[in-house]
């Protein structure tokens, strides 16, 4: 039974492994929900974090094919759902005067800032889980969406429970 | 001690340090400088094939004859992408081979240069590593990573993409003392809980109380030359043992307790032994879909312990009661110590019940079988047979009777036709010693003929053979099986290959009854220098017995079908 994972890869910090990861991925035939790339706490090894919905054994072979990938350092698989799972949006919404104590109201209801404000727009910045972006979304629509950017979600499993940390590169481990 | 070299130059120094002694390439534009240094290293002996293609698939053939990293060479753009089929083929199955292309200049990448790709993202789900060298500071790095990482753990290709600018490049050669590591070492698995030790203890247990078990082996015994580990565990404990067509070869055929091929051309009796089994001991193979047909009736009765080096392959196809990864030798080899000796001579009779007289598949006095016994018999088995893809690939897999452990070469996980006589080219170099048969359809063959002249430039004594019948006629089994007997497009048209030898200057013969047949494969075999034979077989032959694509191993076409069935 299709369910949401939180995949995090480790892996070496340059674009050819960026690529080959996705196309690890890719080619599987995954529906992918989100996809976030940035530094993770070792210089030179990026963290890339899938959200997919996948049934557990499709989820546990495309893990095994990301740790075998050249490049990759770590790769793991947890629920979604239990896991500390963050995303942030910045959405610029239509700005009419008139609007402008509801359209406040609305921002402070999801804790979210108004980060920057222009002659009839302003971009709202929310971070927090998926689900709450996706309702402070639908409260903003009303006031007319111009545009929406969101990162993707980043995902922790949880306190305890920490990654051990990459290994130098040693290529002879990397692929197995 | 540093010399001034220049990129290409540091090329050839890191190949011959790595042991590199053959090169399998086309010239091009952007890969000049690096074949304007190669006469200046002689232990760098250039094959000049007549498509880049060939090149991959000699490559291949190459390192699978003699375990070592073949090398191809091509040059950029058109040079470049003519190698993905061949390294596609070897990525299949697990061949080391690297590949060498060259790219335009740097300050020209990205923008659309004469005969510019992007073959590092043309290639990169074909290969297990890529890599556009920046500079010539890194090259020599490069290349041994390159290498390292083609032979290391499960071995496949690899690409180094140069750009001639960096080819020309000029730079202080040191070589480094960087040894090439081996093989992984097996190791605790982290998708199964516990310790390999564990596992084996767990595996041992499994065949102890087994009443029905089986070994099936794969091309990861080959790679892992595990040969006499595996034939002490059958001998030990008296289990039959299964060969995947890339495993043909890995154990005696005249071996009392060896079955023959499984899946969808596999004997009768072994694909019923595979369903009355229950417990099956799968060493360095993948259970690949035309073995296991429809894997949700795939050994319903069966637990499978499974040995692979790649954890990836534990449980990716089947699921498996216990997954051991590692060294198809070193494991087998740990598991022989761990098992109790046994006989499973109850089993074996009943398996030998279920062995069924052969299906008449042959019409004709020239029959597949017949021809192969007849190259048996000539070389003594002293041979290596490459075969390419289709009915003959599976008369081969099927009727040959391979004795010696890698004598058997194909394309098996891609399929890929035209790969036999290139390939033949590669396993002639690494066995100069042997004769190299090439196996191939007209088909097939007609693919990559071309290679002719390669072997009579270069003074290759490779043997050919043709099983003509005038068809795509694996395509054409299916059509007559599958779709109505409807032939869509594929009755292919020969030329005279006798008179095609003829043209290119080598032995030729056409061989259209028995009576002719001892008499030309002899004369073909001892010819000094490349001979090709033509075998004119019946149009209809079919590959029997058949599961059709999906079916359950349980249900097998055993003679033509009277109706075409629904599938």
């Amino acid at each position: 039974m299709a369910r949401s994972h939180a995949i995090s890869v480790l892996l070496d910090d340059d674009l050819i492994t960026f690529n080959r990861v996705i196309g690890v991925v890719r080619r599987r035939n995954i529906a992918i929900a989100s996809i976030a790339a940035g530094a993770s706490q070792t210089p030179g090894v990026s963290r890339m974090t899938f959200i997919l919905q996948a049934d557990d054994a499709s989820a546990d072979r495309l893990v095994r094919q990301l740790q075998k990938s050249f490049g990759v350092r770590h790769a793991v698989m947890f629920p979604a759902e239990e896991a500390v799972t963050r995303e942030i949006a910045l959405i610029k919404v239509r700005m009419d005067p008139a609007d402008r104590a509801a359209f406040l109201s609305v921002v402070s209801q999801f804790e979210a800032a108004v980060v920057n404000e222009g002659a009839g727009a302003c971009i709202v910045e929310i971070a927090g889980a998926a689900a709450r972006t996706e309702s402070c979304i639908q409260a903003l629509e009303r006031f007319g969406i111009l545009e929406i950017v969101r990162s993707g979600a980043v995902a922790m499993r949880s306190a305890e429970e920490t990654d051990p940390a990459p290994a130098p590169h040693n290529p002879s481990e990397a692929v197995l | 001690m540093s010399e001034t070299l220049t990129g290409a130059q540091i090329l050839c120094r890191e190949l011959l340090a790595a042991g590199v002694d053959v090169i399998f390439g086309y010239p091009g534009g952007a890969i000049m400088p690096f074949y304007h240094a190669l006469p200046e290293y002689p232990g760098l002996r250039h094959i000049l094939v007549r498509h880049e293609q060939a090149a991959a698939h000699a490559a291949d053939g190459y390192a699978r004859a003699c375990g070592r990293v073949g090398v191809c060479v091509a040059t950029s753009g058109p040079g470049a992408t003519n190698l993905v089929t061949g390294l596609a083929t070897a990525h299949m199955d697990s061949s080391p081979i690297l590949a060498i292309t060259g790219q335009v200049s740097r300050p020209m990448i990205g923008r659309d240069a004469f005969q510019e790709t992007d073959i590092i993202g043309l290639t990169l789900p074909i290969t297990k590593y890529s890599h556009l060298v920046q500079d010539v500071s890194e090259l020599a790095s490069s290349v041994r990573e390159a290498i390292a990482i083609a032979l290391s753990g499960r071995p496949g290709p690899v690409l180094l993409d140069v750009p001639k600018d960096v080819q020309n490049q000029k730079f202080e050669y040191e070589p480094s003392r960087t040894a090439i590591p081996g093989t992984l070492t097996p190791g605790a698995n982290p998708g199964f809980p516990g310790s390999l030790d564990q596992g084996i203890q767990e595996a041992a247990q499994l065949i102890a109380a087994a009443e029905r078990p089986l070994i099936m082996i794969g091309h990861g015994v080959i790679l892992g030359n595990a040969y006499a580990e595996v034939r002490a565990l059958a001998e030990r404990t008296g289990i039959p043992v299964i060969t995947t067509l890339l495993g043909i070869s890995a154990f005696p055929e005249s071996h009392p307790l060896h079955l023959g091929m499984p899946g969808m051309h596999g004997e009768v009796h072994v694909n019923r032994a595979i369903q009355h089994a229950d417990v099956i001991v799968g060493i360095g193979l993948r259970f690949d879909d035309r073995v296991t047909g429809n894997t949700a009736a795939f050994a319903p009765r069966a637990k499978i312990v499974h040995i692979d080096l790649d954890r990836a392959e534990i449980g990716k196809n089947i699921p498996v009661a216990v997954g051991l990864v590692g060294d198809a030798r070193e494991v087998t080899r740990r598991l022989v110590q761990a098992v109790e000796p046994r006989n499973c001579e109850t089993w074996r009779d009943e398996i030998q019940s279920f062995v069924r007289p052969r299906a008449d598949a042959f019409s004709g006095d020239l029959s597949p079988e017949s021809i192969l016994a007849s190259i048996y018999e000539v070389t003594g088995g002293h041979c290596t047979i490459v075969t390419d893809v289709g009915q003959h690939q599976m008369w081969v897999a099927k009727h040959y009777p391979y004795e010696r452990p890698n004598t058997h070469i194909t394309s098996g996980g891609l399929g890929t036709m035209g790969f036999a006589v290139p390939a033949a080219i590669g396993v002639h170099i690494a066995r100069p010693d042997e004769s190299v048969w090439s196996i191939s359809g007209d088909g097939g063959f007609q693919m990559n003929m071309a290679e002719i002249a390669t072997m009579v430039q270069e003074g290759l004594s490779v043997k050919m053979a043709i099983f003509n019948n005038g068809y795509l006629g694996m395509v054409r089994q299916w059509q007559q099986f599958f779709h109505e007997k409807r032939y869509s497009c594929t009755p292919i048209w020969s030329p005279d290959y006798v008179k095609l030898a003829e043209a290119y200057g080598i032995a030729g013969w056409r061989v259209e009854n028995r009576g002719q047949l001892a008499d030309v494969v002899q004369r073909a075999n001892a010819h000094a220098g490349p001979a090709l034979v033509e075998f004119v077989i019946a149009q209809e032959a079919n590959v029997y017995p058949m599961i059709p694509p999906g079916g359950s191993l349980s249900e097998p076409i055993e003679a033509q079908p009277a109706a075409a069935p629904a599938v």
